[in-house]
């Protein structure tokens, strides 16, 4: 019955993504529950970072790390059934899961401590920078590991649309994220150029004056959201052949936006 | 007997009920004993007699949070309120080991939930709350078909 079925999506279920991906869907999970306290410290913290209640940061990498392992859980039905269950995939969600843990108890911590995670620059901030440099790629790699792995899925049953949606998106986000945020780990900070006033964004925070690399770390991270989005929309509407290139075309327009957001903070010019 | 050589047994004897929680897993049934209800048992009686001591004598109260502070700035009843989170924190953690093992939570799990337990009490709990309910998720609920 299931083994015909799965050109479209099957139900978002939890139970779903449990039989796919177990341990990075109650990793997920876990992460999503912490920021209970992870807000109520929030609420009740008058210390600021950089003008920000200094728990923003925690309670940003608690969501898009929770929403990262949800979203790779919930493609693991896309993964090759051969693959889902092995031991060296066990092996290598567990060493993404501590590189996750490592990240969150260090920015969590700063935040206690009332100092920076990122560009920290006393001597042990400044030794441990490389190293968290080495769990934020390692813990990335796991979109790239999933696009490989559904792309070279032999699987008929998995549209050519999602299949491109899903490996480029995928494979997008390991490839620009690294690009993008590794640049900016290589700055004295995510700013290019002197703010005056201060302007930000609400919610994110990207700086309205000068260039905020953060901007393009974004948009190459959630290019696994947005390009298998597409790549949904197209199946969903188009002719097979055409929703194949209309898919291509999402994927290098994707690419050419977050490449401009890249560049124009690099010239030191915001986005909005 | 002076509070500070009180608080220098209390202190070891709720540690020797810690080590055992974190070796349980060799003597579950001991670990049990031990932090479950001998130490804490032990650390209640010690409670039961300061109170019973110096309680009348003491100033301040817990009507607000002044008074709170005014009684735990005297140093008898400093050490009861001590040997109570002791007592209280070594229970939970014993709670905790007994029930991550009826539910089937690994142990390098249930140890950083110690640790915090230990350091921090209530944040221990409820670290172990939220990863036991995740972690006996499963992928297929019993009684369901």
């Amino acid at each position: 019955m299931t083994a015909l079925a799965p050109s479209l999506p099957r139900t978002p279920t939890l139970t779903q993504m449990l039989t796919d991906a177990l341990l990075f869907t109650k990793a997920g999970l876990l992460l999503a529950l912490l920021l209970i306290p992870t807000f109520a410290a929030h609420q009740i913290d008058p210390r600021l970072f950089q003008g920000g209640g200094i728990w923003i940061k925690p309670i940003k990498f608690q969501i898009s790390l929770s929403l990262y392992l949800l979203t790779l859980a919930f493609f693991a039905q896309w993964l090759p059934d051969a693959a889902r269950h092995t031991r060296r995939m066990r092996a290598y969600q567990i060493v993404v899961l501590l590189c996750i843990a490592a990240e969150m108890v260090w920015i969590a911590g700063a935040a206690a401590l009332g100092t920076a995670s990122h560009f920290n620059t006393t001597p042990v901030g400044q030794m441990i920078y490389p190293f968290m440099g080495l769990l934020a790629v390692t813990l990335t790699s796991a979109a790239l590991i999933w696009g490989i792995l559904i792309a070279r899925n032999p699987s008929p049953a998995v549209s050519p649309t999602l299949r491109r949606g899903l490996s480029s998106g995928l494979i997008l986000t390991f490839v620009l994220t690294v690009i993008s945020a590794g640049t900016m780990a290589s700055q004295p900070g995510h700013l290019i150029g002197q703010p005056l006033t201060g302007e930000t964004l609400w919610l994110l925070g990207w700086s309205r004056e000068v260039g905020d690399l953060r901007a393009a770390h974004l948009l190459a991270t959630h290019a696994m959201h947005v390009i298998p989005a597409a790549a949904l929309m197209a199946h969903l509407s188009l002719a097979p052949t055409t929703a194949l290139r209309a898919t291509t075309l999402a994927a290098l327009g994707f690419t050419a936006l977050t490449t401009w957001a890249f560049v124009t903070a690099l010239r030191g010019l915001p986005l909005i | 007997m002076t509070p500070d050589s009180l608080f220098q047994i209390a202190n070891p004897l709720a540690l020797v009920g810690w080590l055992a929680l974190a070796l349980s897993p060799l003597r579950p049934v001991w670990a049990d004993r031990i932090s479950g209800l001998g130490v804490p048992l032990l650390l209640s009686v010690a409670y039961t007699a300061l109170i019973l001591a110096f309680w009348s004598g003491f100033d301040g109260g817990f009507d607000s949070l002044e008074n709170v502070i005014l009684l735990l700035s005297q140093p008898y009843a400093a050490l009861a309120g001590w040997i109570h989170y002791l007592a209280f924190d070594l229970f939970v953690g014993a709670w905790i080991t007994r029930t991550a093992r009826a539910a089937g939570v690994s142990h390098w799990l249930v140890l950083p939930c110690l640790v915090l337990t230990f350091l921090f009490g209530p944040a221990g709990f409820l670290a172990f709350t939220l990863i036991r309910w995740v972690v006996t998720l499963r992928p297929a609920p019993v009684g369901k078909v």
